[in-house]
This record gives C-alpha cells, sequence and structure tokens, in this order.
C-alpha cells in the first residue's frame, strides 16, 4: 500500500507537469480525486480493511501524501490562473487611442451666449437682478428717461432703426432702456436699493464690415442706493472683471460722454496679456479700452422714481460681442450672426 | 483732431523734460483720449540734404536716371532715380541713405539691371509731407543748407503731432482748438495759461455794414467786418508749418487765417470776397440771416451744387445766398487770387440746425464739425479780432474799412450753480477740502464763491453752452482733476435679499443645457430682421409683419414674427456643406397685434407683444421623417422643464408650405404652446432645398411660466415588476398617444409603457403597421401571481382588439 501510495504520489505529479490549463486541472482532479473512482480515493477506500496499526500508520501517510498533492495542485491551479489572465490581456488587448465609434454627436452653445452667462453669474453672485426687456422699444425709455435731448444725434434714423408708422418705437439702439424700467419695477416707488444686469439684443443702423454689425449684444448693469461714489464704480466693476478674467484686474477710469451718466468714464484695463508693457493685443498702449460707465444722472433717478437728493447710482455697459471677439480673436463681426456651423461649432 | 506741441506752447509753457507720451497720457487720464502721440521727425531718421553732382542716364533702362550725389559723407553715393519729379545738376534735395527705414518702407543698397544704388531721392509725398493728390514734388533746398544735414531740421519738423479722437470730444466745445487744449493742460499742470486777447478792432467809416438775422432761433450772433487792401498771397511760412502740422493744407494767407483762426480757439469764422456780395451799394454792406426757400440752389466753394429746403440757413447779401451758415461759403463770394477787400464774418448757429444741414446734404466740414457742438458764443469776438490781427500782420497794407457789425440775441446759463461740499465728497467718496476744490475749479475758469459748506461756481462762457450745468457736472470737473486713480474703490454695502432668478433666464438655460449637451443641437443667433423676397419665397403672410422705417439692408425691412424663416435658410445654407444641420435659437419676435410693455411708466399705450421663441430646426439627408428628431427635442425641453401634462396632437396650418400630414401643436390646458412640423417638401423645392426639414416654435416665455420639478421621486417599490412585451397590427392611422391612454385606463397594474418598436413593410398588410410595446405591471399591495398577471394581460389585450382592432402578433 506504501508502494502503491508512492506510485500514486509519483504519477500524480509527473501527470500534474503536463497540465496546461483549467480543464487538464479538472480531469487530473477527476482522476486521482474523484469521489466515486478517483485514483487516490480508492486507496483510501482501501484503509478501511487495514488493522488499526496499520490503518494509523497507513492513514497518516496517506494524509501526509495528500496534503503534498493538494499543495502541488494548488500552485498548479495558480500559476494557470495567472497564465490565463495574462492571456486575456494579450488577447484582448485593443487600440486606447481608437475613438468611440459611432461617433456621437456635440451640440454648441453660441459664443455670446457663453460670455453672457459668465458675466450674468458673476453678477448674480454679486447680488445683481438678470432680466431683459423690450427689443423693440419706445423712444421714452431708449433715449427720453436717460436725458438725451430732443436733438441728440443717436436720436437720428442715421444711427437708430425706426419703426414705419409709429415714430414713436425703435428697436433699441442700447439695453440702457431697461434702467428706468428695473427701477420703477423693483424700487417700491422708490423707496428701495435696487441692482440689476440686463444683458440682451441691440441694434444700431450701421453698414456692415467685418468690424461693424447693425446687430449684437451688450451687458449693462446698475446700482442705486443711498450712498453710491466714483469708488464704489471702480470697485464694483473690478470685482466683475476679476471673476470674469479669474484674476486681480488693474483698471483705470478716464472721463467719457453718455448722457445718462454724470460724471461719465470710460474704464481701460491694463493688457493681461502683456501687463501693461505694450503688445499686439493692446495695439501697445498697455491699456484695453472695457466699457462706459458713470453715477447716474439725477434726471434719470428722477425718471426711475427716486429722488436725486436722496438715492444716487452707477451704471456701467459693455459689449459682449466685442468681449467674445478680444477673448477668441475673433477676425469678422460678422461671424456671430451668420448661422455658420463651420463657426458655432468651435465654441 | 490734430494738435501741435509748438502751437500749445503760445499759451502755456510745456517743459522739454515733459515726454510727449506722459502729456499725451495725462491729457486721456483728464481730459479727451488722445489716439496717438506722433513726433514730426518719426520715419524719417535716415534722410538727409544731398546735392546732385552729376546725371547720368541708365545704360539699360530708359526711365532710370544715375545721379551722384553729395550727401556730406567721404565719398558721393550713386543712387538710381526715376522719372516722376524733374532733377537737375546742383540741386539740394532730400535723400533717403539706404539702409534705412523711411516712413515704414525699408531702404536697402539695391542693383538693378547691374547698377548699384546706395538711397533713394524722396518726394514730398515719400516723406510723408504731402497727399497723394498733391502735386509731385521733391524738396529743395538753399545753398546754405549744410550737406548731410537732416531733412527734418532742414524742414523745421521739430513738433510732436497729439492726435485726439474726436468722438471723446463731443461734449466739449471748447477743446476744438488749442486754445481749450492749453487751457486743461494749464490746469493739470498748474502752469500760468496766457491770455487770449487779440487787439481791439480800430473801426473805419468808409463802408457801413449792416447785419439783419430774420431766425435768431438759429443764429444767435453774427459779426462782421470790412478789411480792405489785402494782397492774396502764400501764406508765410511759420503760418504754412503750423497749419500742415495739424494736418490742414495751406491754400492763401487769407483762407489760411481763417482756418488758423478755427484750430487756434476753435471757433470756424469765414472770409467773403466783398465783390462776390454783389448788390450792394457802394460804402454799404447788407448781410442777412434766413432760412432757404425750398427748392433753393446754391453752389458751393467746392464747386458742388445743393438744393437746399426751407430749414436750411442761408447767409445772404441783397437776398443773394453767399454762404451755407456754418457749413460752406458759396462760390461766388469765395476769396480768390484777385481779392482785395473781404468781409470776415464770426457768428453763432444753432448746432442741430447746422447737423441735420450738413448731413442732408453729406457736406461736412471742420466748420461743421465744431458748429455742431455748441460753441460758445461770446468766442465770435475773439475770433475776429484775431483774424484781423493776423490779416494786418500778413498784408501790412490793409486796413479795417467797416464797423464791426455784431447782431446777438444769444443767451447763456453761467449759473452760478450751487455745490454742497458734503455733496462732493458723497459722490466722490472722497475728503475733499474746499481749497482744493475751489483750486481746481478755478484753474479752469469757473469763478467761485464760497458760502457757508457750499460753493457758488459761475460757469465760464466756453463751457456754458451746454457742458455744465448742474453740481454733478462740478463733481466731474473736480474730481476729473483730482485724479480719478487716487479715488480708492470699495464695494458698496448692499442689505437687500439675494435676488430671485427670472423664470424666464431659468428656461432658456434649461432649453440650451438639453438641447446643446444632450440632444446635439447647435445655437445660433439671427437677425430679428427678415427679407420679404424669403418670406414670400416661403409662403409666409408679410402683411402682419412691423416694418422698419429705415432698414439698414435694403433686403431685410421686416421685424420678424418667427424664428424659422431665418433658421430655415441657415439649414439652408449650410445643408450645402454639411449632412446633418441641426441648429436652434432663442430669441424675441414682435407681434405688433398682441399688447405688450407700456410705453412709458404713465401711459396706457402698448408696446407690440414680444414673446421669447425656441425655435428648433434639423434636416439630415438620409432621414426622411425629421418631424421626430425634433419632436423629441421639443419634448425634452418640456420635461427637463418640467412642465406637466403637456399634449402633443396632430394639427393642420392653413398654409401650403407645412406639411400638415407631419405637423403637430403642442397645448398645455388647451393653450398653444408650440407647433413643430415638417415643411411640405414641394414648398422646399421652392426654396432650393432638396432634403426634408423640421422645425418646432416653442413660446418660451409662456412655457417658463408653467416650469415645474422635473423629478418626481416615487419610494423604491416592495414587490417585483412583471414585464410583458406585446407586438400587433393595427391600422396605419392608428395613433400612439390614444393607445398609450387606453392601455393605462386599461389596468391599474401597469406601471410603464414603452413604445419600442413601429414597423409597416413586409409582412405587414398596406394601410397596417406593427407596433409593439413593453408593459410593465406592478401592485404595491403584493407579490402578483402569474394567473393575476395573466388575467390583467388578457384584459389589456382585449381592450387594444376591441378599440384599435389589433391583431396580436405571436
Amino acid at each position: 500500500m506504501k508502494q502503491e501510495l508512492k506510485k500514486i504520489q509519483e504519477e500524480f505529479k509527473k501527470q500534474l507537469k503536463e497540465v496546461a490549463d483549467f480543464a487538464g486541472l479538472s480531469d487530473l482532479e477527476q482522476k486521482f480525486f474523484s469521489r466515486k473512482n478517483g485514483e487516490f480515493t480508492s486507496i483510501m477506500k482501501g484503509l478501511k480493511e487495514l488493522t488499526d496499526d496499520v490503518k494509523k500508520e497507513m492513514g497518516q501517510m496517506a494524509n501526509d501524501v495528500k496534503k503534498d498533492l493538494e499543495g502541488l495542485f494548488e500552485d498548479k491551479r495558480l500559476q494557470i490562473q495567472q497564465k490565463e489572465m495574462a492571456d486575456i490581456v494579450e488577447r484582448e488587448s485593443i487600440d486606447v487611442t481608437q475613438p468611440l465609434l459611432p461617433k456621437k454627436a456635440k451640440g454648441h452653445l453660441h459664443p455670446i451666449t457663453q460670455a453672457q452667462d459668465k458675466m450674468e453669474e458673476i453678477a448674480s453672485n454679486m447680488g445683481f437682478v438678470i432680466e431683459d426687456g423690450p427689443e423693440l422699444e419706445s423712444d421714452y425709455y431708449v433715449f427720453g428717461a436717460l436725458n438725451f435731448p430732443d436733438d441728440h444725434p443717436a436720436r437720428e434714423s442715421m444711427d437708430t432703426f425706426y419703426i414705419s408708422d409709429n415714430t414713436d418705437w425703435c428697436m433699441r439702439a442700447h439695453v440702457s432702456n431697461m434702467q428706468v424700467r428695473l427701477m420703477r419695477k423693483y424700487n417700491e416707488d422708490g423707496t428701495k436699493a435696487v441692482r440689476a444686469a440686463y444683458p440682451g439684443k441691440v441694434f444700431r443702423n450701421e453698414a456692415l464690415d467685418a468690424t461693424h454689425e447693425h446687430t449684437f449684444h451688450q451687458f449693462e448693469a446698475f446700482v442705486v442706493d443711498r450712498n453710491i461714489n466714483i469708488g464704489n464704480l471702480v470697485a464694483v466693476i473690478k470685482e466683475l472683471l476679476r471673476g470674469l478674467y479669474g484674476r486681480e484686474v488693474d483698471v483705470r477710469l478716464r472721463p467719457g460722454y453718455f448722457p445718462f451718466v454724470e460724471p461719465g468714464f470710460e474704464m481701460d484695463m491694463k493688457c493681461l496679456f502683456c501687463r501693461g508693457e505694450g503688445c499686439r493685443v493692446c495695439k501697445h498702449l498697455g491699456w484695453v479700452e472695457m466699457l462706459g460707465c458713470g453715477l447716474m444722472h439725477p434726471n434719470v433717478l428722477r425718471e426711475g422714481g427716486y429722488d436725486p437728493q436722496e438715492w444716487s447710482g452707477l451704471a456701467f455697459g459693455m459689449g459682449l460681442t466685442r468681449l467674445a471677439m478680444m477673448r477668441y480673436s475673433i477676425e469678422d463681426i460678422r461671424h456671430f450672426m451668420s448661422g455658420d456651423l463651420r463657426f458655432l461649432q468651435q465654441f | 483732431m490734430l494738435v501741435s506741441r509748438k502751437w500749445l506752447q503760445d499759451y502755456v509753457f510745456l517743459p522739454d523734460s515733459l515726454d510727449s507720451a506722459d502729456l499725451a497720457n495725462d491729457l486721456t487720464i483728464h481730459t479727451v483720449e488722445v489716439e496717438e502721440v506722433k513726433k514730426q521727425s518719426e520715419g524719417l531718421e535716415g534722410v538727409v540734404v544731398g546735392k546732385i553732382l552729376s546725371i547720368e542716364k541708365h545704360p539699360e533702362s530708359t526711365k532710370l536716371s544715375i545721379a551722384q550725389v553729395d550727401v556730406g559723407e567721404e565719398k558721393p553715393r550713386q543712387i538710381l532715380f526715376g522719372t516722376l519729379a524733374e532733377m537737375h545738376v546742383g540741386r539740394r534735395t532730400a535723400v533717403a541713405l539706404a539702409p534705412t527705414v523711411l516712413q515704414g518702407k525699408e531702404i536697402n543698397k539695391i542693383k538693378i539691371a547691374g547698377q548699384v544704388s546706395e538711397g533713394m531721392l524722396c518726394l514730398y509725398q515719400e516723406l510723408g509731407l504731402r497727399d497723394e493728390d498733391e502735386p509731385l514734388e521733391a524738396p529743395e533746398f538753399d545753398k546754405d543748407v549744410k550737406l548731410g544735414t537732416p531733412v527734418t531740421h532742414a524742414l523745421g519738423l521739430d513738433d510732436v503731432i497729439i492726435d485726439i479722437d474726436n468722438k471723446s470730444m463731443t461734449h466739449r466745445p471748447d477743446l476744438w482748438g488749442h486754445y481749450g487744449i492749453a487751457r486743461e493742460l494749464s490746469a493739470i499742470y498748474r502752469k500760468k495759461l496766457e491770455k487770449y486777447d487779440p487787439p481791439k478792432i480800430q473801426e473805419g467809416k468808409d463802408v457801413k455794414i449792416e447785419v439783419d438775422i430774420k431766425n435768431p432761433e438759429v443764429c444767435g450772433r453774427y459779426m462782421a467786418v470790412v478789411v480792405d487792401g489785402v494782397k492774396i498771397e502764400p501764406s508765410p511760412q511759420w503760418l504754412q508749418d503750423r497749419l500742415v502740422a495739424v494736418g490742414l493744407r495751406p491754400i492763401n494767407n487769407i483762407v489760411d487765417i481763417t482756418n488758423y483762426v478755427m484750430y487756434d480757439l476753435g471757433k470756424p469764422i469765414h472770409a467773403f470776397d466783398a465783390e462776390g456780395l454783389s448788390g450792394n451799394k457802394e460804402g454799404q454792406i447788407n448781410i442777412e440771416v434766413r432760412f432757404a426757400d425750398d427748392d433753393e440752389q446754391i453752389t458751393t466753394l467746392d464747386d458742388s451744387e445743393h438744393i437746399l429746403g426751407k430749414e436750411n440757413l442761408l447767409i445772404t447779401s441783397c437776398d443773394i445766398p453767399v454762404a451755407l451758415a456754418g457749413v460752406m461759403g458759396c462760390l461766388d463770394s469765395s476769396v480768390h487770387d484777385e481779392t482785395q477787400r473781404i468781409v470776415f464774418e464770426s457768428a453763432h448757429f444753432d448746432p442741430t440746425n447746422i447737423r441735420r444741414t450738413s448731413m442732408r446734404l453729406g457736406l461736412r466740414s471742420d466748420s461743421s464739425a465744431r458748429f455742431e457742438k455748441s460753441i460758445d458764443p461770446t468766442s465770435c469776438e475773439d475770433s475776429l479780432r484775431r483774424a484781423v490781427e493776423l490779416t494786418l500782420q500778413l498784408c501790412p497794407e490793409a486796413k479795417v474799412v467797416s464797423n464791426v457789425a455784431d447782431a446777438k440775441s444769444f443767451k447763456l446759463s453761467q449759473g452760478p450753480i450751487e455745490l454742497s461740499l458734503e455733496f462732493l465728497r458723497r459722490k466722490m467718496g472722497v475728503e475733499i477740502s474746499e481749497k482744493q476744490a475751489v483750486d481746481i475749479l478755478e484753474r479752469l475758469g469757473f469763478e467761485v464763491k464760497t458760502k457757508k459748506n457750499s460753493l457758488l461756481v459761475t460757469v465760464p462762457t466756453w463751457r456754458a453752452t451746454k457742458d455744465v450745468s448742474i453740481a454733478d457736472d462740478l463733481v466731474e470737473e473736480i474730481a476729473r482733476m483730482y485724479g480719478y486713480g487716487n479715488i480708492e474703490a470699495i464695494l458698496p454695502t448692499y442689505e437687500g435679499a439675494p435676488p430671485s432668478k427670472s423664470p424666464f433666464k431659468i428656461a432658456q438655460k434649461t432649453a440650451r443645457r438639453v438641447l446643446a449637451y444632450e440632444k446635439s443641437f447647435t445655437e445660433t443667433y439671427n437677425y430679428s430682421f427678415e427679407s420679404p423676397e424669403w418670406l414670400k419665397r416661403i409662403g409666409e403672410d408679410i402683411s402682419h409683419y412691423i416694418r422698419l422705417d429705415n432698414p439698414v439692408a435694403k433686403d431685410r425691412p421686416l421685424v420678424r414674427r418667427h424664428l424659422y424663416p431665418n433658421l430655415l435658410s441657415n439649414v439652408a445654407n449650410n445643408l450645402h456643406r454639411r449632412d446633418t444641420v441641426k441648429l436652434f435659437e432663442i430669441g424675441k419676435v414682435f407681434h405688433r397685434e398682441d399688447p405688450g410693455e407700456r410705453i412709458h411708466p404713465t401711459s396706457s399705450d402698448l408696446l407690440p407683444r414680444q414673446d421669447l421663441f425656441l425655435g428648433i430646426a434639423y434636416a439630415d439627408k438620409k432621414d426622411q421623417t425629421p418631424f421626430l428628431v425634433v419632436a423629441d427635442a421639443a419634448r425634452a425641453v418640456l420635461d427637463q422643464m418640467g412642465v406637466e401634462d403637456y399634449i402633443i396632437e396632430k394639427f393642420s396650418m392653413p398654409v401650403d408650405f407645412v406639411h400638415n400630414g407631419r405637423c403637430a401643436q403642442i397645448l398645455v390646458d388647451g393653450e398653444q404652446i408650440g407647433v413643430i412640423t415638417e415643411f411640405h417638401p414641394v414648398a422646399l423645392q421652392r426654396l432650393d432645398i432638396d432634403h426634408r426639414v423640421a422645425c418646432a416654435e416653442l413660446v418660451l416665455s409662456k412655457i417658463a411660466l408653467l416650469a415645474g420639478d422635473s423629478v418626481h421621486y416615487q419610494p423604491i417599490p416592495e414587490f417585483p415588476s412583471i414585464t410583458r412585451d406585446i407586438a400587433f397590427v393595427v391600422d396605419a392611422s392608428a395613433v400612439h398617444a390614444q393607445i398609450v391612454n387606453e392601455l393605462e385606463a386599461a389596468s391599474d397594474l401597469i406601471e410603464s409603457i414603452e413604445l419600442f418598436d413601429v414597423y409597416s413593410g413586409e409582412h405587414v398588410d398596406a394601410g397596417h403597421k406593427s407596433m409593439a410595446y413593453k408593459i410593465v405591471y406592478r401592485s404595491k399591495e403584493k407579490t402578483l401571481t402569474s394567473d393575476e398577471i395573466e388575467k390583467e394581460h388578457a384584459k389589456v389585450l382585449g381592450m387594444l382588439e376591441k378599440k384599435f382592432s389589433a391583431k396580436m402578433r405571436a
């Protein structure tokens, strides 16, 4: 019996060596350890017929052999498993640079929408209510309420689109038409402070070329409160530009004229590309013209339902179209309204 | 406007140590925007005076000559030149020495047909000193000019030219001449400003000049004086140099004087040839200022004819027009070479009248540009005096032979304006002392009286025409001179509640996100204007469209009522380059017949209604039913907005461009909030579009107000569900929405119904279609047994067979 055990042990080892995969391993297991007629199992069964003394000795020995074989079997199993895994890696290797097919089409948002969204988000976080209003507007809200004298050149048909059969209506030449509308909407008869931003589409009677459009987009905002001063104006705009560009910006005010503010300013921002050294972007000036702004004219506050003795305001406006052109170095303003997918799908 | 630094020095001392770039920057910061500062010598650094020693013909070129030129170097230079200007031996002229850069153009040593050229003989035009349309001529220098002298020295080009952006001073009539700019600089640098005080005119007695202003509302003042014995000749060099420096072309002494005064004081004046004022009696000149008659004709001194209207103002003598007021003189009364006796005019005209005349006639001049800005009427006197002073200086024989006529009725509101120091500090956000404030105002020419805690400020005449009229204007004067950069930026405190988000903004954001990032549509922007030609081709009725009175593009005079026509045009254009076009636009449309916002806070008149529309358009060369893609996109938008209970149902429109077999309306509570349709293929052919196109228009401003929560949470179900797939054949006209409705009604145990296939063709009878649904059954109370399911499912199938004549497929 001893010899049989030895023989089986030798035989098992020999055959185990030849096993190359899980199938062979399974066959081997069946052959030797099958409960019904495994070779090893048969020997174990034979133990019953032996005397107690021999049974003990042989039992001990059979157990040792079994342990040894099981150990070898497990090693082999791990070896095969590793090889199988390595094989899968090899066999199923793919081109990781290949894109997903079929290609999934992507949609795009208009670059002005993206610029506007960003501005709206920053302004909203600063406490501004965001609104829009009529694009076809009365002369009153576009000009009269904003301290434009009757004979101001901007009111001429050279600059503004008027509506046939109703000379009091025009396509708004700026989003400033919203100033008086929003003051009246939110100031509870001139008793409450208001912060509002109102980006939108505007229209000027201008011949088209690479730098001129008759339809473009502006972002404007105002703050009315009890004590608004020039320092506040600078701080609010700086904060907005900081949000827009994601870093501190240097700005400067210089005199500028708009009928609805007094004093009025142009604001320049120190060029972000060259930090004021002068480069192509800022036309070697070190500064980039950003926006027009000012303290709200008392006549406008009055039209908005405020007492200008008690209330004061700041307002500022910038071109969203221009902002997008600067941001992406877009060479021709006409692209924005072209509906051309070759342009639109770049954003 | 070009400003000469040397000219400014007449009135304010600017030390050499003051860099011109700094001067420009200071002007920009405190007063007006300087666009450019340029030394006259810029671009001419390598050009010297040279003498032509010899000229030979180029052996191989008929057009070129070879000159040996002494340019003050050891050896003469050989220079080739062409035939543009006359050259002769001994002539001293301008020579660009290679290598150099002349006005941005590189001049290098070159060889042409075997002959070396070491520079270039320069025309005035090549030096950038004269316009291309002036006669081609090269400079010629006197014998006493040393050879090799830089031409900038030889020509006296040592000035610095400051180019001011005209748009930045439209509100500052006082800045349109050197004296006004000098006044600002004197205030910025705290330097003394020389007085502008030409000598009083010594009146003569030979001629009596009388002025009659018929329309004082547009002519507030008219001064005139007669000077006799002038001799028309070129101006002296100093005067020519100044005019050239500011970009003007010298003409003759009298015309040059009028231009000089205009650029000096910013006040346009005019000189007539007295002989041109015909019809006057000896010793008498009558001038009348009146509106033109309708269709009255004049010829201005640029030799162009104009037909006038009643609103154009004329200067006449004996009723014959002699000038278009403030814009340009007439040809017959203009100064010419033989003129001996002149009439100087210095007047004040209404800015709007001048602007409109100049615009209507398309006739703009330096004069009209200034009159448009509301010039100080008191400057009539100083400008007239200055003109006479210069005339007597340039023509020693000349003398004033008339009285100085002065008809006037203007009024100025010089204040005083009360400025409280508290107000000033509140607006500036800076503690500013009374002394500082008074100092700044006085430097700018304001007269200030101090009162307790406030200033009484009298506005100088040159700022009183429109520019400064309220305390806020004075705040600006003080703040800009104090320096905006010296004001600390402090965020205003805000005590209001955080703003509520506008539902319209939220709706736009949601629609954009869904369409662009989930449904892969690209956003486009279109004009709010439409072309009637395109609309007619589509078949759209244009009679309800609002029209522009003055469209910039003559082909787009209509204000849009829909988004689809422009989108359709976008689709057509893009289909030339792409197989698939998926676009959307969010924008306003304009309906005159519906009520919109008020035109004024207290008026009951209303603007046209301006709804915010969402337009979706789609075409794919391979897709014969684009309707479904657009409808899917529209549904996604409505679902994502949380619009409840919207219905999409078949719809028919009474126009031929709509494919009424493939047209639907979207309803909420019976109200239409949108339309989805394909265009009729025959109509698309009219538009040269060979592929199916579908569009949807949703009224976003209505939908925004119906928006709710797009998520409706249900507890995780306790009991299992059973899924049954069914497929059946029905008549082709069967409607999915109805089938779903009936299915839902047929069993309480149905949790969800999903259509997963629609098929017609082989194996399905003509006029029929096969539909396949996935139905999920579930009870909230218990686990359903298969018996219960089978019973329920049989009921559902029975309903389909009965109501829709459905034939179940195996």
